[in-house]
Order: structure tokens, then sequence, then C-alpha cells
């Protein structure tokens, strides 16, 4: 597996895309922005949400237990799982109870972090991704690249040739309203005819039992109302105290996301449909790890708003899959150490520490220092990247040592301006994509001790 | 030891810690026009609206707007989802809108079936002027202690542009709706 910096080495070498890619989510954080500045009280709704989410994890086993127990007197069955594997052979074996070849799945990140759509595939079960943009990722064979933008790597002309390829469009066809027309008639088949539909789950409210599913398409509902069978997988984060709570989330959320005012359908099921078997499977998959950690802790409010991917200068020009893992982008990277360290020691360091993300978080998650705490973890563990700890100890000891300083203060100053050419070449990877400074010709010791 | 257990026992080894909740969120975004910004909210979610005075004369606007369609605007309970798959202009009530969104809240108390609204190719709801509310907030406070089966915020017609970010109306969802205020 290539690491962080070799797979945006990858993604970069097409500069024109990466351009495109880097602009086109800058624009969404910019619409953000504007929707975000029509709301005088957006700060405050911030800290509210925070605040609840705060409120939330520190009660998380009452209010658990209060859900789980409205929900089952609303009719739905309520299931457990520790881990990934748990929440898989629980679906499956939803599934097999009521047969039916395909089933359809509109959008979940927890059911990606378990690789069910793998699991169930090799149980000979047909998982049919319904959210546009994964269905497209799920022909190319690929994973989402982004949490609310799963084909954002992507342009409409690689979008044509799939479709050519799996649905027959015209060859060279690439026009967005034509090839979504395609899709719908296609995706239309699978929802009439499935008998188990799978959704996420943004949010479940403790008082009632009921949980909300968030779209645009229209997906989770086509799929959730006509199926005879509906199980919503969520991981156990997803918890909020109560319904009046949902107000200062679904206000926060589509405009954090996509500068939107609110997403198209924000739906509320409490109760399964007259003759309908409603299924709900919580997953912890190290979420209480995670919530046992003071400094990590705070993670486990995120309502994956991808706000933190837009705004990144590392993810808008290294593209999702680079983080290797199925949320990408500063979130995710706090979250993969949680699942395992050495696999993912990368993703701390894919990242500059200038705190946008922690700027943008509609529930305040103090992203960017997470990203340091992770990065000393990972130091004292002895897990960092060679070069990391290499360079990092050189650092230390430079610093810490006044007289070794100053020299090498004067020695790249010396290399600076008169051989420039020993840092500006391809074996410095800060050379990559920047001219060098110029070098001063005097320390700024020299400078203040000789000043008049 | 179940999966369940498991769980609430390393919930309940952490450490106490005591964090209030907030209490209900104070909003101060008011707003002197609530229909002239609930119609301002509908025009940038890609919904259409008119005005009328009362339903029945909305006939004739809505027979220019979907000519050649049919429209089916039963409550009667459908109970087969799959039954209304050929409706191609379904006509449903609304509860109320919000003026901050756009969006309305639709309740299986009054559609004919929970999928009727996403399976149609065209929605019309009509909506009762004196009946939009500012924010989610007061939505909410509208909503205590009616507690649906099912029920949705439903706010502009189907949407995606995961297609290089390019604009589609029309995904899974209807393909246009249109919001009769009342
Ligand atoms: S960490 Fe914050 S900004 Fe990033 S996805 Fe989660 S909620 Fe959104």
């Amino acid at each position: 597996m290539l690491n962080h910096a070799e797979a945006s080495e990858k993604f970069i070498a097409d500069a024109e895309r990466t351009t495109w890619h880097d602009e086109t989510l800058w624009f969404v954080r910019s619409k953000r922005d504007k929707v975000s500045k029509l709301l005088p009280e957006w700060e405050a709704l911030r800290e509210q949400a925070s605040s609840i989410k705060d409120h939330t994890l520190a009660n998380l086993g009452q209010y658990l237990e209060e859900f789980e127990a409205k929900a089952q007197k609303n009719g739905i069955i309520v299931h457990w799982a520790k881990d990934a594997q748990e929440h898989n052979e629980i679906v499956h074996s939803i599934i097999s109870k009521h047969g039916g070849k395909a089933l359809v799945k509109s959008k979940s990140m927890l059911t990606e972090e378990c690789h069910l759509n793998e699991f169930l595939t090799k149980k000979g079960v047909e998982v049919v991704d319904t959210d546009l943009g994964e269905r497209i990722v799920q022909f190319r064979n690929e994973v989402p690249s982004h949490i609310v933008l799963p084909a954002i790597h992507l342009k409409k002309e690689d979008v044509g040739e799939t479709f050519h390829e799996f649905l027959g469009t015209p060859k060279g066809n690439k026009d967005p309203q034509f090839l979504t027309e395609a899709a719908r008639q296609h995706l239309r088949g699978y929802f009439l005819g499935a008998n188990v539909a799978i959704t996420g789950v943004n949010f479940a409210v403790a008082e009632t039992g009921e949980f909300v599913v968030c779209t645009n398409e229209g997906n989770a509902d086509m799929g959730a109302h006509l199926a005879k069978v509906h199980i919503a997988c969520m991981g156990i984060e997803k918890m909020i105290p109560k319904r009046k709570d949902l107000g200062v989330f679904l206000r926060l959320l589509a405009r954090s996301a996509t500068g939107q005012l609110i997403t198209t359908y924000s739906s509320h099921f409490a109760k399964p449909r007259e003759g309908q078997e409603m299924h709900i499977v919580l997953v912890d998959n190290g979420r209480t790890r995670q919530l046992a950690r003071d400094e990590f802790r705070n993670s486990l409010k995120c309502i994956r708003c991808a706000a933190c991917f837009n705004t990144c200068p590392v993810y808008r020009r290294s593209g999702g899959h680079s983080y290797h893992q199925p949320v990408a982008g500063p979130i995710g990277s706090i979250l993969a150490p949680n699942f395992d360290k050495s696999a993912n020691v990368d993703l701390p360091f894919a990242s500059t520490l200038c705190g946008s993300c922690s700027n943008v978080c509609p529930v305040k998650i103090n992203i960017h220092e997470q990203l340091w705490f992770w990065r000393q973890d990972l130091m004292k563990e002895g897990l960092a990247p060679i070069g990391k700890s290499l360079s990092m100890k050189g650092m230390a000891f430079v610093f810490s040592n006044p007289t070794i300083f100053r020299m090498a203060g004067y020695m790249g100053r010396l290399v600076m301006r008169f051989a420039p050419f020993i840092v500006n070449n391809s074996f410095n990877p800060w050379f990559k994509q920047r001219e060098m400074p110029d070098a001063p010709k005097e320390s700024f010791q020299s400078w203040y001790k000789n000043r008049k | 030891m179940s999966s369940r257990s498991e769980i609430f026992g390393a919930i309940k080894a952490l450490e106490k810690r005591e964090i209030s909740h907030p209490g209900d969120f104070k909003s101060y975004s008011a707003t002197k026009d609530p229909v002239g910004d609930f119609k301002n909210s509908l025009s940038i979610v890609g919904a259409m609206c008119i005005e009328v005075e009362n339903k029945k004369n909305a006939e004739a606007r809505l027979s220019e707007i979907y000519p050649d369609l049919q429209r089916y605007a039963s409550q009667d309970v459908v109970a087969n989802g799959l039954d209304l798959e050929a409706v191609d202009v379904l006509e449903i009530d609304g509860m109320f809108g919000v003026a901050e969104n756009g969006a309305i809240w639709l309740s299986d108390q009054f559609l004919p079936n929970r999928v009727a609204p996403f399976i149609c190719q065209h929605l019309v709801i009509y909506v009762a002027k004196s009946e939009i509310v500012a924010t989610l907030h007061e939505a909410y406070e509208r909503l205590d202690g009616n507690y649906a089966d099912f029920g949705l915020f439903l706010s502009g017609p189907s949407k995606t542009a995961d297609i290089e970010q390019s604009l589609v109306i029309g995904a899974h969802g209807a393909r246009s709706l249109c919001v009769v205020l009342t």
C-alpha cells in the first residue's frame, strides 16, 4: 500500500486535474462561507452543537439505553455490534432470512468503514449503491474519495466512459443531465424490485427512538419505503438527546457540507410501516476506545459534513484516495490511527496544521490539535515515518545546542547563496512545486547584535 | 458476554463526567416577512411557487404547468407503494413551511403512502400562507408532541451534483416541485 505522500504524488502527476479538484472543492467551501454568513447566529449554533455533543458523549450510555427502549417500543428491532465483523454478520443474517438476490443501499460511511459491500458480495449478495456518486465508483471498482461527494475525483468524461461500459450509454456522451437520467432509469428497476434496503443514519434521537436520514437524491427513501425490510446502520456516536436538538444540527449540516440551506430530504423514521420490518444496528468498532481517550474523545462529535475536507489545502491537492481510508481528509486522519496505528502513521502527518479544518467544523472539533497529538503519540511509540523521526531528532539536537544552531544557520545561508542547487533539487521534497526563498545575508542574531 | 453488555460495560467503566445539556437554542434570526422569505428559499432550492386564493383556483395554473400529465390528488391510503409508480403528478398537503430553507413538513398522516412524494415524477404541495414558521427551531417547536410514525422535511425537487459538481434536478425523487401557497 502506498502511503499518503506516495499516493499524492501519483494524484498530482496530472496537474490540470489537480487544479480542477483543488478549485472545485474550494468553490464548495466558499458556498459554505456564503450561506453561513447569512445566519447571524452561526457561531452560536456551532457552540450549541458542540455543547450538545459534549453532553451526549458524557452521558452516552444513558442515551443509548433510552434510544433502544424507545425504538423497541416503536417496533424497531435493535442489534448491537462490537466490531465491523459482527456488524456485517448481523446484516447478512437479516438478509438471508428474507432472501432476494439484490439489495439497495444508500450512503453510509459506517458500512464503508466495515467493508460491508465486500463481505456481502463474497456471500453472493449483490449490493447496489444507489447514491449516484457511489454507484459511479462502485461500477469502477473504486471507493468513494469524499464522504459527501463520492466521485469528486472523476471528470464527466470518466463517468461517460463508465456508463457507456456498464449502462450502454452512447460512447462519448458526457452530459451530466443525460448521464444522471440514465442512472435514474437504471436504479429505479432495483428500487422497485429490492426486498431489503440498507441506509445510514445521520442522527438518532434518544427521546423518541427515531432516526433521521438526509439525502438530496431521495435514494434512501426510495429504497426504505419500498423494501419489505429496512436495515439502518449507525455508529453509537450518532446519538442526540432530544428532537428539538435536531433543529440545531439540521441547520448546520447542509450549510457546512455543500452550502445548501438544508438537504432536499430530511426523513424521520420512527416506526416501520405496516407489514415492514425495520432493523437498526448500533456499532461500536473502536468508538468506546476513542471515548476513553481524553485528547481524541471529541472526534466522536463529527457529523460527517466534510467541511474540513473542502477547506484542507492538503486534501484538495492530494485527493481522497491517497488517505487509503474510507473516511479521508482531516477527520479521517484522526479516526484512522484509532483503528490501526501502524497502518495509518502517515495520516496525522498529511496536514500543514494550518487549523482551517477546526475553524469550519460545525461541531467545533479541535481537528488540527488532534492531528498534532497523534503525531506526538506515534513518535513516542516509535511508529512515526522514519524520515520524520530522523529529521525531528536532528532538529531537537540542533535546537537544544546553541553553538550548533548558529553553525547550522550559517551553513544554510552559505548554501542558499552560493550553492542553491544543493537544496533546489528533487531530493528535497520542499522544492517540489516551490521555489526556495532567497537566503538572508546574515542571521537574525547577528543583525540584532550589530544594530545601532 | 453479549456485545451489548460489552459496549455498555466499556462506557460505564469510564470516569463520570458532568456536562449538562445547554438547553434549547435561543434563535434570534427573526423574520418580518415569513412568506416572502419562504418564497425566496423555494427559488434557491429549485422549486416553483404559485399563489392562489384557494385550492380550487390552482386548477388553471397547474394545468398550464403540467399540460398533458395525469394528476393524482387522492389522500386515500395506497397499501402498496409500487402502485404509485405510474403517477405523473402527485398533489399533497404540507403541514407547514419553514422560511429559512424552503422545507415543508410532510407526515404519513397525510400521505397515501410513505413512498408517494419520492416515487411520483412531479410533486405539487399545498401550504397555507398562515402556516410558515421562521426557522427549524420553530418548526420543531410546532412538532412538539406530534410524533409521526414517519415524517420529513422536504425542500425542493430531488437533485444531485455528483457528476463534476454540475447540478442536475431529478435524481431519484420528483423531477419538479411546485408549491401552491393558499
Ligand atoms: S470533523 Fe467537523 S468539519 Fe470534518 S466532517 Fe466532521 S463535522 Fe464536518
